[in-house]
């Protein structure tokens, strides 16, 4: 495959394509059989890219070693295999005939564990991560050695696939000095290991930073990314948007414009509103403004971010966010559908309909208060494109002389041609949006979407002709001409929602279509099929799986921390000696990055009092019992708040002569390294007493039921809930599963599906959980599961194992379907 | 630490502006950034002068806002291209030639943003 490009766009085999892209995580969505059902459904609704990040992190845990397979996924006798094969996964996108961007950093950012950089590589003291210190340059040659190793590991792989068409070094960099030194050589090395194709960066900031060095300047766009504000109040969001094109320019003058992010959803965080408000905020209506006004500006590469939401299952998360990164996306966490998507197909369909990749000649209009309006000159279809978007709070009528376009909605955005040559007419003008086209040599047809409020004026052998879109589903109107044919068909802002193109086939009234032509219902359904060879067709689809829900009750219940019990033997643990103020055990230091970490060490019994910081939730037990217990997870104006804390002891407490001080951190993450630094320490970073003394501490990482050790404790704060449950799998049938703890009464919980970890569950400083639904990722999934609940409590709630059983009797847990399609 | 590198918010002062009042300074601002808010300013300190929020007021698109009335709970919107001049008042503290100036404020996805840049001053 040749890729080139000129200002307009990417030129592929000599042909221009307009980069229809969306974002997906092939580490949140763990599996080929999902990654397989992601891509068909991004390639049915009319994107033609899938935009992937190579997560450094996951498949490295020792320096030179990668796991492009999922071996040493744990448990590893389960076989999950493949759940790290991205070679899998690559292939898997071509098969479906989608191209690729590929980011492989190494350092990503998406919200993930140290922004995707191997844990080893933090813990040497010789590299400088990004080469930098917060916002100063240092260069780093073992982090560039790192960089190299990773590069020559997985390049050969991306390498094998000519459907890659654009390649991304580093992600949102900049440092106050903008040395060039490291970029250039990021460059150099992407090349020298073989990549041929245009190569990018994602600028955070639209200023053009390292344009001068990639083939194609590219930024990221989010105009929402404030949970509080209402963007459709503050529509000025959309600013930068709005000046894309001229910004761009002045950046770079021979390349395609290109949104390497554009705005699909948005995360959301611990203390955050939600998805679920979210989406509702940001409605159908964003993504459609967002991706018209980016057209608008000449726009011809765009990647939703993102496309597909995932989850952060086992220890993937940053520590910004919890399990579920949904992100508002069009496919949801689930893999199900969602209002945003199918503003996308639409917009999608209409330039895999019309191409649009190589327009210019932009002219603002004004016409009026808060109304956005562009026209811009198509040369491919030798018409106009005329962009009207309405920020006002009520339907508008909006002066667009000779014509007028009249009530038009609120927070809509349209793109409506002008003197477009079909077959048999022309459009003059039309406010009726063109949803797809299909035709061959001498037919075509033009889906409409219905608008009681707008109007297709044509010209029809010189004659003016007015067509209002006031149209019931199907309505349709026929021109000849010279032997050929248009035929505009109707189809209401519902149906069109359902309605899918596939291969010039369009599918009616389906709750999704796979770019295998399978259809996907929800409950008995027509579906009403239209080809130029066979014209409309309609067949009846009986919908017959039963919706089960699993109420789960019946736990075994036993206390799983045995590492809390006096005595315990943990003489095989790690040695760390000689903690005290001046040398802390923290994660990194330690070699221990996983979310639990535990503590040991005999302390005397002569200390006043002992000091610690830790990240970010913890627990200090002395002899078995428990003298703190707390989350230390703040934030306040976006700064982590740094908390040290002293706990004063007395004889009660140190009742022997040599105590035993056992402390287990929860870490929730590295951070993700936007604006912070990824090594920034994690775990016991603080640790001192009161007479001062040096403390010997063995330390290990894991619950002990991620070590296989299942033995019980006597110690009541770690608590295992252990229930079964069925799943039938059938052909022909898609379902997506969740675990609810609505209302589940406990702070903090850990969720393992067949000895996987699958979520978090905790409540925030403000006493709420912002996730309390957990996919249960079908990957994971068997005939017969174990499903592990294992909740961490404070001495003041503890129970027996009976009062755990008896209230949980009391506590609503299902396993449902999130939802449930049946395939034909 | 702020999300936006330096050099980059040092873009938002518009360099040569700066200028002594009667009872003060002042200088302007042209957000060519993006758009967004300032939910606080903390302080501007020129020199050795100190200038709290109750010292400091902001005349944009012809609307004089004190300070100290901006709050997360009252932000004020900074389109992009939208300028400003910032108002200190309460010392007479330029002098000839390089003044050094550090300007922090707050922003509602940024966190506190402070930046410190430097700009030439003659006395007429």
């Amino acid at each position: 495959m040749q890729i080139s490009f000129d200002k307009n766009s990417l030129i592929v085999d000599g042909n221009r394509v307009f980069i229809r892209s969306g974002a997906f995580h092939y580490f949140r969505t763990p599996g080929i059989g999902l990654a397989k059902d992601r891509f068909m459904k991004l390639k049915a609704a009319g994107y033609n890219t899938v935009d992937i990040y190579f997560n450094a992190n996951y498949h490295s845990k020792k320096e030179h070693e990668y796991d492009f397979v999922g071996r040493d996924c744990y448990p590893a006798e389960q076989g999950f295999e493949d759940i790290k094969n991205v070679r899998k996964v690559l292939q898997c996108a071509k098969d479906v005939g989608l191209f690729v961007i590929a980011r492989p950093g190494p350092f990503i950012n998406a919200e993930v564990n140290a922004g995707g950089l191997p844990f080893w590589l933090l813990r040497d003291k010789k590299v400088i991560p990004r080469n930098k210190i917060g916002s100063e340059y240092h260069y780093s040659p073992k982090y560039m050695e790192f960089i190299k190793d990773w590069y020559d590991n997985i390049i050969p792989i991306i390498r094998d696939f000519d459907n890659v068409i654009a390649f991304q070094i580093e992600n949102e960099y900049a440092t106050d000095e903008m040395d060039e030194g490291y970029m250039r050589e990021l460059y150099q090395m992407a090349r020298e290991c073989g990549i041929t194709c245009p190569i990018f960066h994602n600028d955070a900031y639209h200023a053009g930073l390292w344009a001068d060095i990639v083939d194609i300047y590219a930024d990221d766009i989010y105009p929402y990314i404030n949970p509080n504000q209402n963007w459709k109040q503050d529509h000025f969001c959309f600013d930068t948007l709005d000046n894309i094109e001229d910004t761009v320019r002045c950046f770079k003058e021979d390349a395609p414009i290109f949104i390497a992010e554009m705005q699909g959803g948005w995360f959301d965080k611990w203390d955050g509103i939600g998805y679920k408000a979210m989406r509702e905020l940001l409605g159908g209506e964003h993504i459609n403004i967002v991706t018209k006004t980016a057209i608008s500006q000449g726009v011809t590469m765009f990647n939703h971010y993102m496309a597909v939401g995932g989850t952060s299952w086992d220890d993937l998360a940053c520590d910004e966010v919890y399990t579920s990164y949904d992100f508002c996306s069009g496919i949801d966490e689930y893999g199900n559908i969602q209002p945003n998507f199918y503003k996308a197909k639409a917009i999608n369909y209409l330039l895999q309909s019309f191409g649009l990749e190589n327009t210019g000649e932009r002219e603002n209009l004004d016409l009026g208060e808060n109304i956005y309006a562009v026209r811009r000159k198509d040369y491919g279809n030798k018409c106009n494109w005329l962009f009207v978007r309405n920020m006002n709070n009520s339907p508008t009528n909006i002066t667009f002389k000779p014509l007028s376009l009249s009530a038009f909605q609120p927070y809509d955005m349209k793109i409506m041609p002008e003197n477009l040559q079909l077959n048999a007419c022309k459009i003059e003008f039309s406010d009726v949006e063109i949803f797809a086209r299909v035709k061959n040599g001498t037919e075509e047809v033009l889906f409409m979407i219905a608008d009681k409020d707008a109007n297709i004026y044509l010209d029809i052998n010189g004659k003016a002709v007015t067509v209002s879109g006031d149209k019931k589903d199907y309505d349709n109107l026929k021109y000849e001409k010279d032997g050929k044919t248009t035929q505009f068909l109707f189809i209401s802002p519902e149906l069109a929602y359902r309605t899918w193109v596939v291969d010039d086939t369009v599918v009616f009234n389906a709750d999704f279509v796979y770019s295998s032509g399978r259809i996907a219902i929800s409950k008995t359904t027509e579906i009403a099929y239209f080809d130029l060879v066979n014209g409309f067709s309609k067949k009846y689809f009986k919908f017959q799986e039963e919706d089960k829900t699993i109420g789960l009750k019946d736990f075994d219940v036993t206390f799983c921390g045995p590492e809390i019990d006096f005595d315990y033997d943990y003489s095989n643990w790690k040695a760390v000696g000689g903690v005290n103020k001046a040398f802390s055990p923290d994660a990194l230091s330690v070699g221990m990055y996983d979310e639990f970490v535990w503590y040991k060490a005999k302390i005397p019994n002569n200390l006043e009092e002992i000091t610690l910081s830790a990240r970010h939730l913890f627990a200090v037990y002395i002899n078995g019992k428990e003298v703190l217990n707390r989350n230390s997870y703040k934030y306040e104006k976006l700064q982590q708040i740094e908390e040290t804390i002293s706990i004063p002891l007395d004889k009660n407490i140190l009742s022997k002569e040599q105590n035993e001080l056992t402390i287990l951190v929860q870490n929730l993450g590295f951070d993700k390294g936007f604006s912070g630094d990824t090594n920034y320490p994690r775990g016991l970073v603080e640790f001192s007493t009161k007479p001062e003394c040096k403390i010997d501490f063995y330390v290990r990482d894991k619950l002990s039921i991620e070590k296989g050790d299942f033995s019980e404790s006597e110690s009541p704060y770690l608590v295992k809930l252990s229930t079964t449950f069925d799943v039938e799998f059938k052909d022909n049938v898609v379902f997506s599963k969740y675990l609810s703890l609505k209302n589940f009464p406990y702070d903090r919980a850990t969720i393992f599906l067949n000895g996987v970890k699958i979520g978090r569950y905790l409540k925030n400083n403000k006493n709420e959980s912002l996730q309390e639904k957990f996919y249960l990722i079908n990957t994971f999934l068997k005939p017969q599961n174990t499903l592990d609940v294992v909740i961490w409590e404070k001495a003041s709630n503890i129970k027996t194992p009976w009062d755990f059983k008896f209230e949980m009797k009391r506590v609503i847990m299902q396993v449902g379907n999130e939802r449930i399609h049946q395939l034909y | 630490m702020s999300i936006i590198p330096e050099f980059l918010i040092k873009r938002v002062y518009k360099k040569g502006s700066l200028k002594q009042t009667d009872d003060g300074v002042c200088f302007d601002l042209k957000n060519v950034l993006g758009p967004g808010f300032i939910s606080g300013f903390s302080f501007v300190k020129i020199n050795d002068a100190i200038f709290g929020a109750d010292k400091v007021k902001l005349v944009t698109q012809g609307t004089e806002i004190p300070a100290e009335e901006v709050s997360e709970e009252h932000p004020i919107s900074f389109r992009l291209g939208q300028e400003g001049t910032l108002i200190l008042q309460g010392a007479k503290c330029l002098k000839d030639g390089i003044n050094q100036i550090i300007i922090e404020l707050m922003n509602p996805e940024a966190g506190k943003v402070k930046f410190s840049l430097s700009d030439d001053f003659q006395a007429a």
